[in-house]
């Protein structure tokens, strides 16, 4: 794992996202690590991935081309992608408290990594699927996404004005 | 405003190194050294001017050449005035923001996941 060898979020996995992107599959980063691209200070071990159809065939184009696998669901564990380049990516089924994968991907934000930008849940949506969650560890992060939420808002504001 | 040669002394001895030697490493020749510890005031004659004139002491005309902590400045400064009128805003939090949105999107992933698997960092 990438983490082990002291580097993480290496040129290796942005190459999988940039594959996604060029194959034009429909997904988007959601969760932590789509806040933390957005400015919440949070910590997060893993990119969570919401696809619009796992079985869509360019996912597994995109895999090959940076040498990794999709292992489908087996008994009650989720699907999950295999090999050293994508082992920071979790799939994500469903998002709680969202609307439908089409309605959500159309209210994402784009947000550049390197030369290419990725679709990426708005910390609001985040917000409103923790709240719907409501597990301790969601719970836990509600005050920060809100808080960061309206210091980017501020933020912004001031730009704005100046 | 003069230099304090005792000062540095005492600085030395708790380094365990002698002014000679701090010299020595410094680059510093000694003539250079005690010219300008025999003035009264290291200071220009301008700055003097200037601070008499303000009431202040010149040493308070200046600044530090860090322009990484005139930006935290001002960073602290917007952190002050977004936390004044959002209420209930956690600082902490608002600053972390700032901050992270100053760097480039990718840099503050990788922060995220460093810091969920270095635990010791804070």
């Amino acid at each position: 794992m990438s983490a082990r060898k002291g580097l993480i979020f290496t040129e290796r996995e942005i190459r999988f996202l940039r594959e996604l992107v060029r194959a034009r599959v429909d997904f988007m980063i959601v969760g932590l690590s789509a806040a933390a691209l957005q400015g919440a200070a949070v910590v997060t071990q893993d990119i969570d991935l919401w696809f619009k159809d796992l079985e869509d065939p360019r996912i597994r184009k995109a895999l090959k081309k940076v040498g990794a696998t999709y292992l489908p669901p087996i008994g009650d564990n989720p699907p999950v992608f295999v090999g050293d380049n994508v082992e920071l990516f979790d799939i994500v089924l469903s998002m709680h408290g969202l609307g439908e994968f089409d309605k959500e991907r159309k209210a994402a934000i784009r947000i550049p990594l390197g030369p290419f930008k990725v679709p990426v849940l708005p910390i609001e949506r985040i917000l409103r699927s923790k709240q719907a969650l409501r597990r301790p560890k969601d719970r836990l992060y509600l005050r920060v996404l809100g808080d960061t939420l309206r210091t980017i808002k501020a933020s912004k504001s001031r730009c704005n004005k100046g | 405003m003069r230099i304090s040669i005792a000062r540095i002394k005492a600085l030395c001895r708790e380094r365990g190194e002698t002014l000679s030697g701090l010299l020595a490493a410094a680059g510093v020749s000694r003539n250079a050294f005690y010219s300008l510890a025999r003035r009264k005031s290291v200071f220009p004659r301008t700055l003097e001017a200037v601070g008499a004139r303000l009431g202040v002491r010149p040493d308070a005309l200046l600044t530090a050449d860090d322009a990484g902590t005139e930006e935290m400045r001002a960073l602290l400064a917007d952190v002050d005035e977004i936390v004044r009128r959002n209420r209930g805003i956690d600082r902490e939090t608002a600053r972390h923001t700032l901050v992270l949105l100053k760097e480039k999107p990718v840099d503050r992933l990788r922060r995220a996941l460093v810091r969920s698997q270095r635990p010791d960092i804070h």
